[in-house]
């Protein structure tokens, strides 16, 4: 996911919607209904043939927002809308042509062959999310799962194959399609006519997008834009990515079937090509050429490419491929983020991106606010005890961590040190659960964790700070605080005080509105630890806190990290000698992947053992 | 079902071998530019199919077709050579758009074919005839695939552990850093990568040729079956693709064989798909091994 982070960023202007401003501008719902109005009282004046190719149109531009949906704003890498739009024009076809006679209608055939499409594409993502395949192989086992079905429908020729009345057909696909038809059972079937297709297909399109827009403006989409900025931080915050991948996925699948289900009620037909390579490849050069992350892009990708294809199939002929594929490669080579973005950036005037960020003002390190942070109360912090028994992992041959068990209070600060390969971090790995132990036990709060994933641990309430600051970089500071609270408190209110109070707490009032990707190497660490905070942990895991760190910067984590050890159990491993005399609290000593001493830092450094090992020979000179 | 006999078991076991042979001829390439450039070729079908009308080309010519084949792939390498240095450089970190990029390649070359050698089916006889045991007639050829099927996969392996363009281009994948720092040039080892995945895939066209019909489009019959190898196989480019390979192709070869060829295929999907949700990185991904 890290790689597509920066295709994917959002410009500045349009991260605010938390805000709320309550004026009468003109949302995108807003537009979208005045643009369909408009459209279809205009298409009362176009020709018949017009109106038919509009109506194409309009069926592809739902594909093409399929596909904008689940890549360019969840950042999944789908290649299988064309399937899902092939499923739908099956199921319509099947259904329609074995309904139509008992119903007169086939707007039921609509409707299955859209929840058909969602089914088939959660039984998909099923398999590829659960079974966590990695974004690589998203895009593989979609395109393949495709090319699979293209094939298997086109062996279906013989009669053998049908479903009721209605023929598979094979390669030549499946004709006598009824058209879209309005009735009830007993009365008599309606066929619509062409400008009445066109306007039905032009207010469904509209009716999806402004779903679709709605959606993205609730919680829901806010994490689903997190969810594309960084994956690992969204699940260790607590929410549970692989049920929103798969929601994502299955309504971008219905969105194709609907389509697919149009096509097949507009053309009568259906046939194994729209499960073929060339359809695949134009769903995502309209998306490409309207931009992977604008809906509405998508239909002015479908009008410009088929506009293009049909104005070179009467006068270039057999080249409409080989167009298409220039087309192809030179947008990606030249407009990544597509045409009508690419536009937009260089029309509008670059005041949002230019916004000068203050200088990160390094305060000394008494700066920090001794108040609790906020959310986490003395008395009534949860329970934050954890105890690993006999915890073991191995690496091939390697034993990393060998059978340590040891417990931590329900409250204070705890370091873990120990020279470099003492097993320290897989310690640490094992107890966030980046890495499966091969044997021993982790309870937390009573609570068995060994296994969990890192939702389930988040949730439960561990919170984990990695060494490299994990963060959503294209998110405000404020944003990204809000998706940690609101991962607990469930309500945009309270997440919207919670997070303005963090920040505060935090010092970084004044960088509240940049993104944070933008901040300086400690701010992003404090805006980590903060994110951890807003979740109300019972215990904060942080590796390397101080990890590149200046020493004022050092010094304000440690008050940081104090002031929150007197709310929760907060445990940290840790290189840095001078930090953690500075933190003055109780200290375990890994060595060889067992603990090795336990106790105050300066009782240790009388120890002869513990100086032979570990200070004598790294940094002893430090200590 | 037919008595059981030794051609029986024969027949079964040959046509078997054949199409385990074909999946794993047909995915190497692919495997090659996967495993070592982390590329997904989408233009992979398109280069088997320039292998298959380079072979056609050259017999048409009176070239023996046992040196036809050999050319084809050479050429086809020479092709990818091509298209790594003008296309493929610019795309390396960015895999949905060299996923793309090669997408619009394979339409270009797909239709440029059409337009040079036209839309309809050619064909090459299949060479040296079939023999007849036990009642069962078996075409020599297959022999043949299932044969070169193992030495290219010899042939991947040599190539990487025993020339200093293997070990380089492994080193290269397990630490670039590194690899540059020791005076490794990554952007040559990438065009050679590039160039010796396209061949395989050429090989694969021109081995085929004579068995199949060769047409612009005989490349998209093979591309997901390939792609579907490469996801269950994983990394690991001859483990990875000799184990998909056999679980794969075994499987569509049984469920065709008991029932039709329309169960076969959906069998193979259905197959990798639960595979994809066990191993979700691949069979060979769990070995600590490259190739």
């Amino acid at each position: 996911m890290h790689t597509h982070a920066s295709f994917f960023r959002r410009p500045y202007s349009s991260m605010t919607p938390m805000l709320s401003h309550v004026t009468l501008r003109l949302t995108p719902i807003r537009a979208t209904l005045v643009l369909a109005i408009l459209l279809i009282v205009g298409s009362l004046w176009m020709s018949d043939f017009l109106q038919s190719q509009a109506s194409n149109w309009i069926i592809f531009g739902l594909l093409g927002v399929s596909l904008v949906f689940v890549w360019g704003k969840a950042g999944i890498f789908s290649f299988g809308q064309g399937a899902f739009f092939g499923i739908g024009g099956y199921v319509y076809g099947i259904a329609s042509i074995n309904l139509v006679a008992v119903t007169n209608e086939t707007v039921s055939a609509v409707v299955l062959a859209t929840l058909g499409a969602a089914v088939a594409a959660g039984l998909l993502g099923y398999f590829i999310f659960y079974g966590k395949v990695g974004d690589v192989y998203v895009g593989v086992v979609t395109l393949a799962s495709t090319l699979v079905l293209f094939t298997f429908m086109s062996s279906t020729a013989s009669p053998v194959y049908h479903v009721g009345d209605a023929l598979l057909g094979g390669y030549n696909g499946m004709a006598g399609i009824p058209p879209l038809t309005v009735g009830w059972p007993g009365g008599s079937p309606v066929a619509l006519t062409i400008w009445q297709t066109l306007a039905i297909l032009v207010a469904l399109a509209a009716l999806v997008l402004c779903v679709l827009y709605a959606l993205l403006a609730r919680p829901f989409g806010y994490i689903v834009s997190a969810i594309r900025d960084n994956e690992q931080r969204t699940q260790l915050l607590g929410y549970d990515i692989r049920l929103r991948k798969l929601v994502v996925f299955m309504i971008g699948g219905a969105i194709a079937g609907l389509a697919g289900a149009l096509y097949a009620a507009w053309s009568m037909f259906i046939s194994p090509t729209v499960f073929g390579l060339q359809q695949a490849a134009l769903v995502v050069i309209w998306v490409l050429v309207g931009g992977r992350a604008s809906i509405a892009g998508a239909f002015f990708g479908v009008v410009f490419v088929e506009g293009l294809s049909t104005l070179l199939g009467s006068g270039g002929g057999n080249a409409t491929p080989i167009v298409l594929g220039v087309v192809l490669i030179l947008v990606v080579l030249l407009l990544p983020q597509g045409t009508v973005p690419a536009l937009q950036s260089w029309l509008r005037p670059r005041t949002a991106s230019s916004t000068p960020v203050e200088a990160p003002a390094a305060e000394p390190g008494g700066a920090v606010d001794p108040r609790m942070p906020p959310g986490l109360s003395a008395g009534s912090s949860a329970n934050g005890s954890l105890r690993v028994d006999g915890l073991l992992k191995r690496f091939g041959g390697l034993t990393a961590v060998h059978d340590v068990s040891i417990s931590f209070a329900e409250r204070g600060v705890h370091c873990l040190i120990g020279p470099n390969g003492a097993g320290k971090s897989t310690f640490f790995n094992l107890l966030a659960g980046r890495f499966s132990p091969t044997s021993g036990q982790i309870l937390f709060a009573g609570r068995d964790m060994t296994r969990a994933e890192p939702h389930t641990r988040a949730r439960a309430g561990m919170g984990i700070k990695l060494q490299i600051a994990s963060i959503f970089p294209g998110h405000s500071v404020h944003e990204n605080v809000w998706l940690s609270a609101y991962a607990k408190l469930h309500s945009r209110a309270a997440a919207e005080a919670r997070a303005t109070e963090i920040i505060d707490w935090l010092g970084l009032g004044p960088q509240r509105h940049v993104l944070a990707g933008e901040l300086s190497h400690g701010q992003k660490q404090w805006l980590e630890i903060g994110m951890v905070c807003a979740t109300e942990p019972g215990i904060v895991l942080l590796d390397e806190p101080t990890a590149g760190m200046t020493r004022t910067e050092t010094a304000r984590t440690a008050a940081l990290i104090s002031s929150l050890g007197r709310y929760a159990n907060v445990i940290v491993v840790e290189h840095d000698m001078a930090f953690v005399r500075q933190l003055n609290v109780p200290v375990t000593v890994f060595h060889q992947g067992s603990v090795f001493a336990s106790g105050r830092l300066e009782e240790l450094q009388q120890d002869e053992r513990v100086l032979n090992i570990y200070l004598g020979r790294h940094g002893g000179q430090r200590a | 079902m037919e008595h059981v006999s030794v051609g029986w078991l024969l027949n079964i076991g040959v046509s078997m071998a054949l199409s385990i042979a074909i999946l794993a001829l047909v995915s190497l390439g692919l495997a090659v530019m996967f495993g070592m450039m982390g590329i997904i070729n989408l233009a992979h079908g398109e280069f088997l199919m320039c292998g298959a009308y380079v072979t056609l080309s050259l017999t048409r010519i009176d070239v023996p077709l046992w040196l036809a084949i050999p050319l084809a792939g050479l050429a086809v390498g020479v092709l990818g050579y091509g298209v790594e240095r003008l296309l493929i450089r610019f795309l390396y970190g960015r895999l949905a758009d060299s996923m793309l990029a090669t997408w619009g390649l394979s339409l270009i070359m797909a239709q440029l074919t059409v337009l040079a050698f036209g839309p309809s089916t050619q064909g090459i006889p299949t060479p040296l005839g079939s023999l007849s045991i036990d009642g069962y007639s078996f075409s020599r050829y297959a022999f043949v695939i299932i044969v070169c099927a193992m030495l290219l996969m010899a042939l991947v392996y040599l190539m990487f552990t025993r020339t200093s363009y293997g070990v380089m281009a492994r080193a290269a994948v397990q630490n670039p850093a590194m690899a540059a720092a020791v005076g490794i040039n990554p952007r040559k080892l990438n065009a050679l990568n590039f160039a010796f995945g396209a061949a395989l895939a050429g090989w694969a066209g021109a081995l085929l040729a004579p068995m199949v019909g060769v047409m612009p489009s005989m490349g998209e019959a093979y591309i997901a079956r390939a792609f579907m190898t490469v996801v269950v196989g994983g990394p690991g480019i001859i483990t990875g693709t000799a184990s998909a390979s056999l679980l794969l192709g075994g499987i569509e070869n049984v469920v065709s064989y008991l029932s039709t060829p329309f169960f076969g295929q959906g069998a193979l999907l259905i197959v990798a798909i639960i595979a994809v949700r066990l191993l979700p990185t691949g069979i060979s991904g769990r070995w600590q091994r490259q190739l």
